[in-house]
């Protein structure tokens, strides 16, 4: 059984179909590039899938249940997990505190237990605190626990949102464009860090990315969009020979 | 026991402060302006969670104070006094100092309720937006109140002098300054050790990027309803101690005028930052208060300069010509207020040592 099965996705906006019948299928532990493209519809179908939208018609299946009209916390809590295309951080607490804050939905305690300083309020913090420092310590932050987001520099930035997604313990980790805005020493570090994870971890990736350096040298299978339909599938040597993806990115030479 | 050394210097402050008043030093006045800056300092800690933390733009958080006022104010009179309204005492009244806990708790529930008004709509609405609906909450809240009859409407409602008088015939203490005290040490240590929690920083969370929290597992919309409440709920409590130390509530008196003082003092302190937004609450107390001194006496200076015409004197209506400008003038110069976003531990790192709120 896939770890993720999309079937008949279709999702409009008003008068603009922005994704038409796509559907799409992720083994477990298996890393998938999602290429196109501008404006093909990739961030949409993660949006979708992380249950930002709820989509118009098709069914989207995590291991084994349905969820399509999900919250985005309720879908974060079945283990997918995701990062930004434009950073999003929260930038005035400390690169400790937003790690900290991936692991929101297994706090049991509420108000009164913070409030109160409960023994159950203590051992959820403690807990909590482990994780967090266990995951800077597999990214490498750890040193920058106490800093503030948004002094760090960009490729650090990038980094630490790996981070807190990967501190949800997901199944699946959907990166939006992760090496956007990169320089070429950041994109290595980038790229080893994420074989890292998918070796360590045992987890399933589905990435969008633009850089084909990256792409290349990660990816098993790519899926390529254009204009909201799933247009090729295959191995990246077979995508690089796919007239259609040519024709995709380079435009019609009939026209 | 070094950490805990600004936790002892403010309890004896405390008990100077209870004992002084007792022995007689202090005489009223002097009293009523400490117990009001305690009141003005759990309004502006309680508006700050919202304000300042959550970063939406309260301001009609005087409804809530009226809400806990008026809430406190029945309960009280109910449960220790004969009242035309109640009839005869719930309790008998020499328990009024033990068991007036249950007012305060009463009241501050039952304004927490009120502040659902603002929570729900804020699930689809923000800003400016959010804004208005908290000015909207505010008048819905004093119309209600002025309205019921029953209460005394518009002419306002009083009777909690006589519990008060009962607390100070059951035993002798300055017992309004006491319960203040305390209700500014429970609320100031709720929202310290909430805004520690990881379960509280879902609220900074919210604030500074809300798509990033819905996806990182925040349930936004319970944060924003936990936030509201517990906000409207000390601004509650802030009521229900305003209307014993005053022994009368008005409506009006929690109109926009009052939301507007809780936003300056916010604003002045830094929002966000619970050490800054108290300095300030004291700071803006003592502003008005000192005004009613210096403004006098600057009219004697300018009238000894023949700097103003004799046949006009400097009023205290000028009060609300200097307050606003102060205002404009920290706009200008200081728009992140006292502490900006920090605590006063972050910009003295040494005061870690000496304070701890675990």
């Amino acid at each position: 059984m896939p770890l993720l099965e999309i079937t008949g996705l279709t999702q409009r906006f008003g008068g603009l179909q922005a994704i038409s019948n796509f559907s799409f299928q992720l083994e477990d532990h298996e890393l998938v590039g999602l290429i196109g493209p501008n404006g093909a519809g990739k961030t949409t179908v993660f949006n979708i899938v992380s249950g930002f939208y709820k989509p118009t018609e098709g069914d989207i299946v995590f291991g084994g249940d349905r969820i399509n009209g999900l919250k985005p916390y309720q879908v974060t809590a079945m283990g997918i997990a995701r990062t930004f295309q434009n950073i999003r951080l929260w930038n005035d607490l400390t690169v400790l505190d937003n790690i900290r804050l991936a692991r929101y939905s297994w706090l049991n305690y509420g108000f009164w237990s913070a409030v109160l300083r409960l023994n159950r309020y203590r051992q959820a913090e403690k807990a909590v605190e482990t994780k967090a420092r266990d995951v800077l310590e597999m990214v490498e932050l750890s040193e920058y626990a106490e800093e503030l987001p948004k002094n760090l520099p960009y490729g650090l930035q990038r980094r630490v949102e790996l981070a807190r997604a990967l501190a949800v313990n997901p199944k699946l980790l959907l990166l939006d464009e992760p090496a956007a805005g990169l320089n070429s020493t950041d994109v290595d570090g980038l790229v080893r860090h994420i074989r890292w994870i998918y070796d360590e971890c045992k987890i399933s990736i589905w990435m969008i990315e633009h850089q084909m350096k990256v792409v290349m040298s990660l990816c098993q299978r790519l899926v390529v969009m254009n204009f909201g339909c799933s247009i090729a599938w295959g191995t990246p040597e077979e995508i690089r020979e796919n007239p259609d993806v040519i024709k995709a990115y380079l435009g019609d030479e009939t026209l | 026991m070094q950490r805990y050394a600004i936790n002892i210097l403010f309890g004896t402050a405390a008990i100077v402060l209870v004992a002084l008043a007792q022995a007689g030093i202090l005489d009223k006045y002097v009293l009523t302006v400490i117990t009001f800056m305690g009141i003005n300092c759990i309004f502006a800690v309680s508006l700050n969670l919202v304000n300042g933390h959550m970063g939406e733009f309260s301001c009609g958080h005087g409804g809530f104070m009226c809400v806990g006022a008026y809430v406190g104010s029945l309960l009280s009179v109910a449960f220790f006094t004969n009242s035309k309204l109640f009839g005869p005492a719930l309790f008998a009244p020499e328990l009024a100092h033990f068991l007036f806990p249950l007012v305060l708790v009463g009241a501050s529930f039952a304004a927490a309720l009120f502040g659902l008004i603002v929570a729900l709509p804020s699930f689809h609405t923000r800003d400016d937006y959010l804004a208005i609906i908290t000015i909207a909450a505010n008048y819905i809240i004093i119309s209600i109140v002025e309205n019921i009859d029953a209460i005394g409407g518009p002419r306002g409602f009083s009777g909690m002098k006589r519990v008060v008088n009962s607390m100070s015939d059951a035993a002798d203490l300055p017992w309004m300054l006491i319960w203040t005290i305390i209700g500014l040490f429970v609320c100031v240590m709720a929202l310290y050790r909430l805004m520690t929690s990881t379960y509280g920083k879902g609220i900074s969370a919210v604030c500074q990027n809300e798509v990033a929290a819905e996806i990182m597992g925040v349930n936004t919309n319970r944060v924003k309803i936990m936030a509201f409440m517990v906000s409207s709920g000390l601004a509650g409590l802030a009521g229900a101690l305003y209307a014993h130390v005053y022994g009368y509530v008005n409506a009006q008196s929690f109109n926009i005028l009052k939301s507007t003082e809780g936003l300056v003092m916010v604003y002045l302190g830094g929002m966000g930052s619970i050490s800054g937004v108290l300095l300030a609450a004291i700071a803006f107390t003592l502003l008005i208060e000192g005004l009613r001194f210096i403004i006098p006496w600057l009219n004697d200076v300018l009238h000894a300069a023949n700097l103003l015409p004799a046949s006009y004197e400097l009023s205290q209506v000028w009060k609300w010509v200097i307050i606003p400008l102060i205002l404009i003038l920290l706009m200008q110069f200081r728009p992140e207020g006292f502490l900006g976003n920090r605590e006063l531990t972050h910009v003295f790192p040494r005061l870690k040592r000496w304070i701890t709120f675990r």
